[in-house]
């Protein structure tokens, strides 16, 4: 299909550059409840994206333009392709945005994105998360499994533009989320997680289940925090959803070209993205889409770019801002490509260095949603599970949250040493911020 | 495209669902079939930027089968009656059925076409006239003050149209769901501030009427958010607007009602059933079926239709809401709430349009009534936590109130935290007024479906943070 909407698009009077995106998906779903399966799904997808970009003049006269659309193009649409591209030419004729370019041939770096297993074989994959679940289980009398759900996924995608740009990948995808009970003290809690990596064999179910299993436990007895201002320390996903925020990060949104452009980010390239002096330990981190197995990893980005892994902030100071090449070329700024995934070199103490502390202090596992605002840097976080720490005594605590602003936080932060790879983030295991106000009893 | 009729392109596919389902259960004891096409337009006009594009068309169809022992799908984005009917066969041929004496209800026959009304049908406007509306919208909110950095104006149109059969059930639906919204960003030169005015329903272009005075009100607090302060953390008197009323029935008494939650033993609400949970002020109700919501369908993606459900009532928990698999596994009645993303994911039990029901206490009462607390505005986010029973929301910003009035001292952003039988039981007044707010909700973080959630406002007593 991709050929003929090719030759098709070519053809289409007012396409003055084009794009074609071919992606085709098959998904292998695998859900239970408790010890039994509750359904199994396989879906496959496939469709094309076709971005077409018209040059006009503008209505008052006032220079040349150019508008874009995105439509996407599906096995249903090729008995009317014509008339489809020729409806996105006149929603693109609509628009009046300043002259871009697109990227021309590239050549596209080679990034580890698959497990061969499944693409073989995604059921028995499927099923063995599952029973990896189980057995993880085994030995942890008192929790049992709620319920848990294993997507198995290979995505094709093929691209190719009119400035003679062409490139393909493939990438897998597994996501595991699980719920696991813990029962005690005439309750049950419960302890939910979930998990995406590019390969199963990186997701490291016996830890998780651990891990969850004693979270569960511990929020049979957890009670509410107490209100006040604390340092506190964040970790491994926890810390991940902080940071990056389900995508939405203040620290992915204020280095972004498009923001820039947009006026709705005060980030300068060359100066700090704190509002005050930084007392904690240089704050570094890159956007990077070559990390191998990334869930955020890939060879070709969306307008054609070759992907690459750009320094973005080093030492509190913005080196970069990320943008594709429409923005880039608005602000005369090299083009890097969407955001990749996290980045952050270890820091200087040991995880539990940082938790070594005689305290009062909290040690967050787990945020009930964590996004903080991607143009103020403001967040509010439900405690779904965290510790209070104080004259050697480990306390749990759930409920109340944690407050403040994510910029301030990391302008004073300290960094362990150990590192963790989850997913989309590659960086230090744990954060501690040594003011945050904590609202509880 | 036609907004009433069922699509002629999609008529070959629907025609052969019947049969289709009826093959299929030569094999297995139950079968249904969904087609699902997403089409729409969407707009976005800033201070630098336009865009015209289609929202990303989704269609496909889905087979669900009963084996006896689970539920099993295969779905295929091509809808090619031919290739659907080897999709078909190779499925259930595929499946290892287990003889069981549980049977599933397709329930009393129906048959039946419906679609969105409109006073104002999208289709009778052009994109080109569509888009010089948003670029008017842009224009007046632009011009309200100097302080003002960038203004987004987005518009979305999307039309679902869908069509479901099992053997008692043959039915179609076409929905249009609006929404438009108006993003404004200041800044005082240190910072960048903003807020949004949303409308957004199931109906015609009358739903998006913004007024002079709303985008006024809109810079009001989009300047207002300057100066905003940290709330004080600690237990507080509130007053929450119908958005915030929403919010909190959504989520401390909506996800933890939906009876997959009860099957995985995640629902604490399970052990109050027919018991007194919140206030005998507070009645909460599911209704897929509520004119013009966000949340609004005819039936659901397993083919039941939609109707109220009333899930508090004076204060006593009635019923959750159900999706078929969980209800058959319970034997608990079916509500209209078995919903899908799209066709890549599994139906779930799934709120539509929740709301607690309006009251008898005048809004500026309740306000009077408050010596010290905090009016909170708009929400920003919300998370679930059905077994342990806490609630988040995230308000964008609340009003300080002393001495029975909002006095323009802004806090922003304001967490709500605290255990759902407390925050419920303490609502003491219920505001005579009524209003639905849209989005999308997940089920955890996946599985984004339109809602909407509402209702008065109400006054209780909540952890801020």
């Amino acid at each position: 299909m991709l050929s003929e909407i090719k030759r098709q698009i070519e053809q289409t009077s007012g396409v003055h550059d084009w794009s074609l995106r071919a992606i085709s998906k098959k998904s292998t779903q695998h859900y239970v409840i408790g010890d039994r399966t509750e359904s199994r799904r396989q879906v496959t997808t496939e469709r094309v994206l076709a971005h077409v970009l018209n040059d006009h003049a503008g209505a008052n006269g006032d220079g040349m333009f150019r508008g874009e659309t995105l439509i996407t193009l599906l096995e249903s649409d090729r008995p009317r392709l014509s008339a489809r591209l020729s409806d996105a030419v006149f929603m693109a004729s609509l628009s009046d945005n300043p002259v871009w370019s697109l990227p021309g041939a590239s050549s596209y770096p080679e990034v580890a994105m698959t497990e061969p297993e499944i693409q073989t074989n995604p059921h028995v994959v499927a099923e063995q998360l599952i029973a990896q679940v189980g057995e993880a289980l085994r030995d942890k009398p008192g929790v049992r499994l709620s319920s848990a759900e294993a997507f198995v996924e290979e995505e094709r995608v093929e691209f190719l533009n009119s400035q003679g740009a062409q490139g393909s990948q493939v990438a897998t995808h597994v996501m595991l989320e699980m719920v696991l009970l813990a029962a005690g003290h005439g309750d049950e809690m419960e302890s939910n997680i979930g998990c995406e990596r590019r390969r199963a064999r990186d997701l490291d179910v016996a830890d998780l289940v651990d891990r969850h299993a004693q979270y569960a436990r511990d929020a049979l007895v957890a009670t509410a925090p107490t209100t006040g201002t604390y340092p506190v320390v964040v970790s491994d996903e926890a810390l991940d959803e902080l940071l990056m925020g389900g995508g939405d990060s203040p620290l992915v949104f204020g280095s972004s070209a498009q923001a820039r452009y947009q006026k709705m980010t005060s980030w300068q390239p060359g100066q700090s993205i704190f509002k005050e002096a930084p007392v904690g330990e240089p704050f570094t981190f890159f956007s990077n889409a070559l990390l191998p197995y990334g869930v955020r990893s890939r060879a070709v980005e969306d307008d054609g770019l070759p992907a690459q892994r750009l320094l973005v902030v080093k030492d509190g100071i913005l080196e970069h801002l990320w943008g594709p090449s429409r923005y880039a070329e608005y602000l005369q700024l090299p083009a890097t490509g969407a955001f990749g995934n996290m980045e952050i070199g270890g820091g200087s103490q040991s995880y539990d260095a940082l938790l070594s502390e005689p305290g009062p202090l909290y040690h967050i596992v787990s945020f009930s949603a964590m996004s903080p605002d991607p143009i103020t840097g403001d967040f509010v976080g439900e405690i779904r599970l965290g510790y209070e720490l104080r004259s050697g005594q480990r306390r749990p605590v759930r409920g109340g949250s944690i407050s403040g602003n994510l910029l301030s936080a990391l302008a004073a932060a300290r960094w362990s040493s150990e590192t963790a790879f989850l997913g989309s983030y590659h960086g230090p295991r744990a954060a501690y911020f040594p003011q945050i106000t904590v609202a509880g009893a | 495209m036609d907004r009433t009729h069922f699509p002629a392109e999609l008529a070959d596919i629907q025609a052969t669902l019947p049969d289709l389902v009826a093959e299929m259960e030569t094999r297995v004891p139950y079968a249904a079939a969904l087609v699902s096409r997403n089409a729409g337009q969407r707009i976005r006009v800033t201070d630098r930027e336009q865009d015209v594009s289609e929202m990303e068309p989704r269609q496909g169809i889905v087979l669900t089968v009963w084996t006896g022992a689970a539920f099993e799908e295969a779905a295929n984005s091509d809808l090619q009656p031919e290739r659907t009917k080897r999709l078909a066969r190779e499925f259930v041929r595929s499946l290892q059925v287990v003889p069981s004496a549980e049977v599933i209800d397709p329930g009393e026959p129906a048959r039946g076409h419906y679609a969105t009304s409109c006073e104002i049908d999208p289709n009778d406007m052009t994109p080109k006239q569509k888009l010089d509306r948003c670029r008017e919208l842009h224009a007046k909110a632009r011009g309200l003050d100097p302080r003002i950095v960038n203004v987004q104006v987005s518009y979305q149109e999307l039309h679902e149209v869908k069509a479901f059969a099992n053997r008692a059930r043959q039915l179609s639906q076409i929905i249009t769901r609006l929404r438009m919204m108006v993003v404004m960003a200041v800044s005082d030169g240190t910072q960048i501030r903003y807020d949004w005015l949303g409308k957004e329903g199931t109906g015609g272009l009358e739903l998006l009427e913004v007024t002079e005075s709303e985008l006024e009100s809109l810079c009001h607090s989009s300047v207002a958010l300057l100066t905003a302060e940290k709330v004080l953390p600690g237990m507080c008197d509130v007053i929450g607007s119908p958005d915030v009323s929403g919010v909190i029935a959504h989520e401390a008494f909506g996800h933890g009602v939906e009876l997959d939650m009860f099957l995985k033993h995640r629902a604490r609400s399970r052990q109050y059933l027919g018991q007194q949970i919140a206030s005998p002020l507070v009645s909460i109700l599911d209704d897929p079926s509520y004119g013009g919501g966000h949340g609004s369908y005819f039936f659901d993606d397993e083919g039941e239709l939609a109707r109220p459900t009333y899930i508090i009532r004076d204060g006593v928990f009635e019923r959750g809401i159900s999706d078929l698999g969980s209800a058959h596994s319970l034997r608990m009645p079916r509500s209209a709430n078995g919903r899908r993303e799209s066709i890549e994911r599994k139906v779930y039990a799934r709120m539509s349009n929740t709301f607690f029901a309006p009251g008898t206490t005048p809004v500026e009462a309740m306000i009077e009534s408050v010596d010290q607390g905090v009016y909170l505005n708009k929400t920003s986010s919300g998370m679930e936590d059905p077994k342990g029973w806490g609630m988040q929301v995230t308000s964008h910003y609340g009003e300080e109130i002393r001495h029975g009035k909002r006095t323009g001292r802004i806090f922003a952003p304001i967490g709500i935290t605290g255990y759902v039988p407390d925050i419920l039981k303490s609502i003491v007044a219920v505001g005579d007024d009524f209003q639905l707010s849209g989005g999308t909700c997940g089920k955890g973080h996946k599985e984004w479906v339109p809602v909407s959630s509402g209702g008065p406002h109400l006054k209780l007593r909540a952890r801020l943070g």
